[in-house]
């Protein structure tokens, strides 16, 4: 049965090689592929998440080669749980695009270029959580990169295309440090297998572990967003289309989240580095609300606001108890679909608004109630209020911090809550500006023209983009509704990260026998 | 088991020089800079796999060509996975300079700043300058202030001063005479 | 009480549709909900049943369950908001125009609030308690913005929201800190055994932030006079009768158990009587009727915290009193004022005349209101005062004064209410006589009269009213009992004196103006908006610093913050082996070559022009090349040549098209500092390994291959790793190829083009590809007529420019492109026992593309390779993908390669294995990227710009 394990990755990558044999030409096609590829990927990953819940971690070998030799592929509670959220996320993104027709700049090239690379995408997200061989995590971030690269700089126009530069060159960098943190890892401990890095990590004198933590934690920090590498986010993510910003946000970012997670459970247990990621925690939230503040245009107010937020993950990481990694789960799983579904709503309303900037923004809770309730319950569950999912995650992670009870702890949850309160202010004023200001001139909605009842020409939003986002929505509601289990689920899996002799034992890698 | 020393150093020297070039703002150098550092690390991950030995190939190499042990592998499939991406990576990177180059408005292709953060940073230039402006006319303002009190002050001294002789001079029974040049109306 | 709690919600989900449905009137049906929940409060609170309690899990990791519990204070709570809220919602029946717009969310909103109100005064478990907390804040931002077209409205809402979520959150932390010191989260069980300790006493300072800041009270109180912009009927339920008193319920749920808590009375005691002089004193000054009675509420507000705070029975009996008291008499003045606008469309008392003997029925309710609020003898509001005096007589005299101080000014701006309301002015114009409906004057009058009414029920009232205080501690002497009249004693004394007073203050209105004007308060509103002033000159300060949004800028700033960390994890780790023998090189010609490779790189990054720092870097990556040879990689050397002279190729195609020199001479200082940053990241990478390959203690899993490798059939070992043990990497590899192809054509194809590039045939006769503009060249004749097929070297060679066109380099590509193409597929079949591999078979079969079109331009591309790109990568990408999911077929795992020896006549026995398949499925994909470059960067680009030079 753990033969499905390497599905999630296998499945959208076929597709996407007979997506680009088809070329262009059937659009229809296209569509019909990805929307069954994405949900069977969903429906492996629910199998996966029952299956590690109840058996534990589920791992296979690649090729039927031995754990250090081949790739294992492992799938435990917090990797299934965070594959099924996202493959949850990008159907109901990839419905959206469809909507949005996205794919139409895909007509001017003779190779369809957005269906095949949304898919690896996919494939590499996958491969990135299902990877249980440091190398293997490599590739599958090389993967998703590759296709981001390619998707941010789509259509090519000249914004796109000066904001992916900028992307592209800080997530090279970031490629190339990872490489120097595998090339050090496999100096030091002659494997890349992570169960086999956990044993013998033990051995290794404290400083070369410490060196490769900080050289991994980088790479991933700079992949995560986290403060003093997150200055790239807010200038890439805005200009892409709405769809792909929106998996951005949602994934890319949490895939480092994911690796710190991993590194500070798995690979160095120990908290050597508490102090700094509380540091980096209390800077990235500060800077990131601060940011937001100022901002003008949706897009980047709530790219900053993602920025502020991945703070809280890395202040759940960094306390490192079981409480305290349950809160980080369950807050990853609620940024992820909230995040995602404030940049479609960002797209509804360009598309509705013709901009997403404040300033040409006005009058839209009259004009679009059905997108004002779509960005009112969303952005309440962003800015912490009960009892939506926000408020659950961040209560979670209160209760860690005091329960940690050290004064940078205590200094955190001051600021957790400080940040909190500038989220919500910064989105009220959106509220504000863009859903109840009417702005003078603006035709057919200003208070006297309402009088004649002349409703200006609504522009009619396809089903399939407000179908998609109300899909989210729901999920993000689900969070609230079956608290319960989810957050039983997070403590397991958290229970599960704190003893890494069941993942270790699960991978059973063998020393090799011989003479070296 | 130990690294060679001139393998690890000239990795690095690849990745000094390829970072140099990395920090430009051509973008051309930009791509060059990432291949050279890309190499670079090619060496560093080398340099981890051990001394240099015999290929590691099996059988059919003539018997007796290379009696050292065989270099490590792993290393070397990984290196070959990242070179085959780095090549990857170099032609987008190299459309993009290419598709730079033809929107840009001059021919350069140099990575140009984003509009938003300058209109942050212009508004914070905007604000430090008016606060700078307010700090410097409060400044000069509260010199004049001081300057009119110590004015004050002195005139007040001086007319102590003429009161305290002026009535030492009259004797103290003269009171109906008209006080007014000590006029209390100030 | 779950299913009440239900029911309002289902109310509040339907009211939008009853309204498009009925129009205003649906707040008639509306307004039985609430009046249900009064109803269902009214019995048990008048008898005193015994406090039921209900509770569901809903969230046990986060202690969030749905325990709810009426007790009496809670029941007279549910009392007050179902009350008047049904009779509130009645009154919005006939306040709102009939096609106001938005009317339908206004009545989900108004029911919502409702709902969560309920659910606050019943929750047992402390977030519970948050939680509807919160939801009345959300609700009551939605309801003050109601009309959102005005500004202030805006502004108004921001600000109590912003305040409100303020004392929320720091609420919150107390509330998990208290929790978490009493090891339970369950109210009444805290309440039952009160924790101590400094941590309980940070918790309950927190908290009363939360709760001070909800009742508005001194250093919060700033948001309730702003938020008036709201419509009346929200101010009247929100702000006088039902959110505000939250706060105050907390208070009185927090006081029997922490009154003795060292932080609990200072805080309490204070800011409530300070509160209420304050606010008192600032009512007398406003002009507009409902910012008075805002001010009054304060007032109000502060002197029910400081009677229910204070912690002692009697004192609590007051309080209570008071807060019912307060929610009738205040409820019935906003309506008043609500009617009083929609009639005569001011609220301004300067400029309203004659209004009482033009609505009499009004000016009467007024005043009965009025004088429960000033606490004249035969109301609530006098049964209420009395029982406060009566309970501080003997113990805080200060208090006691300051109380008396509060009522006076309480009785002179009722006086100034009601004076500015119905009064005659001079100089105003006379109104004429107002006909105001029945419905929108029965909620007041009813308010007015029930005050007056339980003011002289006031002993059997009693009862209840002392359930509710039993909880609080006796002190002294013999519970105080509520009545109507408790004949002459002190406490009537201090009434009248307080009403004398009031009177007093209210005749000698000009003397109190100007001494208002002499002592200027700081105004709570621009306390806020400097607060939000430097709130957002700090965000614009940080944001600005940090982002800059220059690209070397931020590699600057992650390539420090990588080298610090890793110098100082080098420093403080000290991972200095013990001294190990260093091997300095493995051979001499290992360090000429470094050493050469070296100068390559470095002479690349000083180079200016940019083919120089191409064709440098490219010498840097041939030696690299070399040292794999030498530390006994071919493979790897094979691989490095290849993708060199590939990369090389894909600089040239891009370079053609950009400027020979790169146009800005680069400054000296930033120069330098990025030399120096490339040093230190060089430095420590380098020392990062050596120390770490020290380190090794551990066998390498390199031991394992040799034997895996046998097992899987192939002699070289770098090859079966990544065709066989490693192929889930190389799977991943070959999609980001495809991926770079994918890229490339959707940044160099803007317009559209067909699939297939077009053939020599189809090439338009005359048109010179790469023709040098301005170059005559000698057989210009020549170009004329096409020669007969068959007599070129190359099938699209006359399709070239004749100037371009080299006779040798046109032999040597038709004699050498189906050898290499040859060689491509003998490197792909060795890869098992050879260097070689679908990689480096499809590089070289690239490269012989590369050679057929140098020699013979775009169209000699499209014969030399007449197939799409398209289909290139996806027959490779399937095949790759295909051959992991057929092991399962053969019963084994993923990816496992199978193996099949037929014996094929020509060649003799072949070992044939899946790897195999799944190699040449890599080696169609590296071609097609190869084709796909040649065929965007290098035939549509020449198109493109000879479009742009005819163009």
């Amino acid at each position: 049965m753990n033969q499905l394990l390497p599905l999630p990755v296998l499945m959208p990558l076929l597709a996407a090689g007979v997506k680009i044999t088809l070329g262009p030409r059937h659009p229809g096609l296209q569509r019909v592929i990805s929307v069954t590829v994405l949900a069977a990927v969903l429906s492996v990953a629910v199998v996966l998440l029952v299956r590690a819940d109840r058996f534990g971690p589920q791992t296979v070998q690649v090729g039927a080669w031995p754990a250090p030799l081949g790739v294992t592929l492992v799938a435990d509670r917090l990797s299934a749980v965070m594959l099924t959220v996202s493959a949850a996320v990008t159907l109901c993104v990839m419905v959206y695009a469809i909507g949005q027709d996205v794919a139409d700049a895909d007509r001017r090239t003779p190779l369809s270029v957005f269906h095949p690379t949304y898919l690896l995408l996919v494939a590499g997200v996958a491969d990135a959580f299902l990877a249980g061989d440091l190398f293997n995590l490599f590739v599958g971030f090389e993967i998703m990169l590759m296709a981001s690269y390619v998707l941010i700089t789509l259509g090519g126009t000249a914004a796109r295309v000066r904001a992916g530069t900028t992307y592209i060159m800080v997530a090279l960098l970031s490629s190339m440090l990872f490489l120097i943190a595998i090339g050090v890892i496999y100096a030091a401990a002659g494997t890349v297998n992570m169960a086999q890095l956990a044993e013998r990590f033990q051995a290794l004198p404290s400083g070369i572990t410490l060196l490769a933590e900080l050289m991994l934690l980088t790479a991933f920090g700079i992949k995560a967003a986290v403060f003093p590498l997150s200055m790239w986010l807010p200038d890439s993510y805005p200009t892409a289309p709405a769809p792909v910003t929106a998996v951005f946000a949602g994934l890319l970012t949490k895939i480092g989240i994911y690796g710190f997670i991993r590194a500070e459970t798995l690979l160095f247990p120990g908290h050597a580095t508490r102090p700094l990621l509380l540091a980096a925690a209390l800077l990235s939230m500060v800077v990131g609300v601060l940011g937001a503040l100022v901002q003008v245009d949706i897009k980047r107010l709530l790219s900053f606001t993602l920025v502020s937020h991945i703070g809280y993950m890395i202040f759940g990481v960094a306390l490192g108890s079981a409480a305290a990694l349950a809160a980080t789960v369950f807050y990853v799983l609620h940024h992820i679909t909230i995040q995602t579904t404030l940049f479609l709503v960002a797209g509804l309303i360009e598309r509705r608004g013709g901009s997403t900037s404040l300033h040409r923004l006005g009058g839209l809770a009259r004009t679009a109630p059905l997108i004002g309730l779509l960005f009112f319950v969303p952005a309440m569950n962003l800015g912490g209020v009960p009892p939506l999912s926000g408020f659950l995650g961040k209560l979670g992670l209160l209760q860690a911090g005091l329960a940690d009870g050290g004064a940078f702890a205590d200094v955190l949850v001051v600021t957790a809550v400080g940040t909190s309160l500038l989220t919500l202010y910064a989105l009220v004023k959106v509220w504000n500006q863009a859903f109840w200001r009417v702005p003078a001139e603006m035709p057919g909605t200003s208070a006297e023209a309402e009088d004649e009842g002349a409703a200006p020409p609504s522009v009619r939003l396809p089903a399939a983009m407000v179908g998609a986002t109300v899909a989210l929505l729901a999920l993000s509601l689900a969070y609230t509704a079956a608290g319960g289990p989810l957050v039983s689920l997070t403590e397991r899996a958290a229970a599960e990260l704190l003893s890494p002799a069941g993942y270790i034992q699960a991978v059973r890698p063998q020393e090799p026998g011989g003479p070296s | 088991m130990s690294g060679t020393v001139v393998l690890a150093a000239a990795g690095g020297a690849l990745v000094a020089a390829g970072v140099a070039l990395v920090l430009e703002r051509s973008l051309s150098r930009l791509v060059v800079g990432m291949l050279v550092l890309g190499n670079g690390v090619n060496l560093l991950i080398l340099t981890g796999g051990g001394p240099a030995g015999r290929a590691p190939i099996l059988h059919g190499v003539p018997p007796g060509a290379d009696r050292r042990p065989m270099n490590d592998p792993v290393p070397q499939a990984m290196i070959l996975t990242a070179i085959v991406i780095a090549l990857g990576t170099a032609a987008f990177a190299l459309a993009i300079a290419y598709r730079s180059g033809r929107l840009g408005d001059s021919d350069d292709d140099d990575v140009r700043d984003d509009i938003e953060d300058r209109r942050v940073t212009r508004g914070r230039h905007e604000l430090r300058t008016q606060v700078r402006a307010r700090r410097r006319e409060f400044r000069e303002w509260s010199r004049e202030q001081r300057g009119q009190i110590r004015g004050a002050r002195r005139e007040l001294r001086a007319g102590i001063r003429a009161e305290r002789e002026r009535r030492a001079v009259d004797d103290p029974g003269d009171l109906d005479d008209g006080d007014d040049e000590s006029g209390s109306d100030r | 009480m779950l299913l009440l709690f239900a029911v309002h919600c289902a109310a509040a989900a339907v009211a939008p549709l009853l309204v498009r449905g009925l129009g205003r009137n649906a707040f008639l049906p509306l307004a039985l909900v609430p009046a249900a929940a009064a109803v269902w409060a009214l019995p048990p609170w008048l008898d005193g049943a015994a406090p039921r309690a209900e509770s569901h899990a809903w969230i046990p990791g986060l202690h969030l369950e749905l325990a709810l519990r009426a007790d009496p204070l809670a029941w007279m709570m549910v009392l007050i908001v179902g009350g008047v809220g049904a009779l509130i919602v009645a009154y919005c029946a006939r306040y709102f125009e009939a096609a106001e717009r938005g009317l339908g969310g206004f009545a989900g909103q108004l029911l919502a609030f409702a709902a969560a109100m309920l659910g606050l005064v019943l929750a047992d478990d402390l977030i519970l308690l948050y939680v509807f907390w919160e939801l009345t804040t959300v609700f009551s931002y939605l309801l003050i913005g109601f009309d959102s077209a005005r500004a202030a409205a805006r502004r108004a809402a921001t600000q109590a929201i912003i305040v409100t979520t303020f004392g929320g959150l720091a609420m919150l932390v107390g509330l998990i800190m208290l929790g978490r010191a009493a090891g339970t989260y369950r109210l009444s069980e805290i309440l039952a055994r009160p924790p101590g300790g400094t941590a309980v006493g940070v918790a309950l300072a927190l908290i009363l932030i939360g709760a001070l800041s909800k009742s508005a009270l001194v250093p919060f109180g700033l948001w309730l006079p702003a938020a008036m912009a709201a419509p009346t009927p929200v101010s009247a339920y929100l702000h006088a009768a039902a959110m505000v008193k939250a706060g105050v319920y907390l208070v009185a749920r927090f006081a029997p158990a922490f009154a003795g808590a060292a932080v609990w009375r200072p805080v309490v005691l204070v800011l409530g009587a300070l509160t209420m002089v304050l606010a008192g004193w600032r009512a007398l000054r406003e002009h507009d009727l409902k910012l008075l009675l805002a001010y009054g509420t304060v007032s109000q507000l502060g002197f029910m915290v400081v009677l229910v705070g204070a912690g002692t029975r009697d004192a609590a009996l007051a309080g209570v009193t008071v807060l019912l008291a307060h929610a009738l008499f205040k409820a019935a003045l906003f309506m008043v004022v609500g009617i009083i606008d929609h009639a005569t469309g001011t609220r301004d008392l300067r400029r309203l005349s004659g209004l009482g003997r033009a609505a009499p029925v009004l000016c009467g309710t007024s005043i009965v209101a009025a004088a429960s609020m000033a606490g004249v003898p035969a109301t609530l509001g006098f049964a209420g005062k009395e029982a406060a005096y009566e309970a501080f007589i003997g113990g805080r005299p200060v208090l006691l004064g300051v109380l008396v101080l509060g009522s006076a000014f309480t009785a002179a701006y009722s006086l100034r209410f009601l004076w500015g309301a119905f009064a005659r002015k001079h100089g105003a114009d006379e109104l004429s006589a107002y006909r105001i409906e029945a419905l929108l004057l029965a909620p007041p009058v009813v308010l007015a009269l029930a005050g007056v009414a339980l003011g002289l029920l006031a002993a059997p009232l009693d009862a209840p009213l002392s359930r509710e205080a039993a909880a609080y501690p006796a002190d002294g002497h013999g519970g105080y009992h509520l009545s109507a009249w408790h004949g002459f004693g002190e406490a009537l004394l201090l009434t009248a004196v307080s009403l004398l007073v009031g009177a007093g203050l209210f005749f000698a209105g000009r003397v109190v103006v100007r001494l208002q004007r002499r002592i200027v308060f700081v105004e709570p509103a621009d306390v806020y908006a400097g607060l939000m002033r430097s709130l957002n000159h700090l965000a614009l300060q940080v944001t600005g610093a940090v982002q800059r949004g220059s690209l070397p800028g931020y590699l600057v700033v992650i390539l420090l913050t990588a080298a610090g960390l890793t110098g100082s994890a080098i420093l403080l780790g000290r991972p200095w082996p013990t001294p190990a023998p260093w091997r300095l090189w493995d051979g001499p010609a290992q360090a000429m070559v470094a050493v050469l490779t070296v100068a390559a790189a470095v002479a690349a990054a000083r180079a200016h022009g940019r083919a120089q720092t191409v064709v440098l870097a490219g010498a840097s990556g041939y030696g690299v090349a070399t040292l794999f040879v030498l530390q006994g990689a071919p493979d790897l050397a094979l691989t490095q040549l290849l993708m060199e002279t590939a990369s090389l190729v894909v600089f040239v195609l891009v370079l053609r098209r950009l400027p020979v020199g790169f146009p800005r001479t680069r400054p000296k200082s930033r120069y330098r500092l990025h030399v120096a940053i490339g040093l230190l990241i060089g430095l420590l990478a380098t020392g990062a390994t050596l120390l770490a390959a020290q380190a090794r203690r551990a066998v390498p899993i390199a031991a394992g291959f040799p034997g895996a490798a046998e097992k899987a059939g192939g002699s070289n070992i770098v090859a079966t790793v990544l065709v066989d043990i490693r192929a889930w990497d190389t799977l991943g590899e070959s999609s980001v190829i495809a991926l770079a192809a994918l890229g490339v054509t959707s940044m160099v194809f803007a317009r559209r083009r067909a699939s297939v590039p077009p053939r020599a045939a189809d090439a338009a006769s005359g048109t010179a590809v790469w023709a040098v503009a301005g170059m005559t060249s000698v057989d210009a004749a020549f170009r004329g007529e096409p020669s007969p097929r068959g007599r070129d070297w190359l099938a699209a060679g006359p399709t070239l420019a004749a100037e371009r066109r080299s006779i040798v380099f046109e032999v040597v590509a038709r004699l050498t492109f189906h050898t290499v193409l040859l060689f491509s597929l003998y490197l792909l079949f060795t890869a098992h026992s050879a260097p070689g591999g679908g990689f480096v078979g499809g590089i070289v079969a690239g490269l012989a593309l590369v050679v057929r079109y140098l020699a013979g331009g775009p169209f000699e591309l499209a014969e030399a390779a007449p197939v799409d790109v398209g289909r290139l990568l996806g027959v490779g990408l399937i095949i790759t993908a295909g051959t992991a999911f057929c092991g399962p077929l053969w019963g084994s795992a993923i990816l496992e390669s199978g193996g099949w020896d037929p014996h094929v006549p020509l060649l003799g026995h072949v070992h044939l294995a899946t790897s195999l398949l799944f190699d040449a499925g890599v080696y169609l994909i590296v071609i097609g990227l190869m084709l796909d470059v040649l065929s965007a960067l290098g035939a549509e680009v020449d198109r493109q710009a000879g479009t742009e030079e005819a163009g």
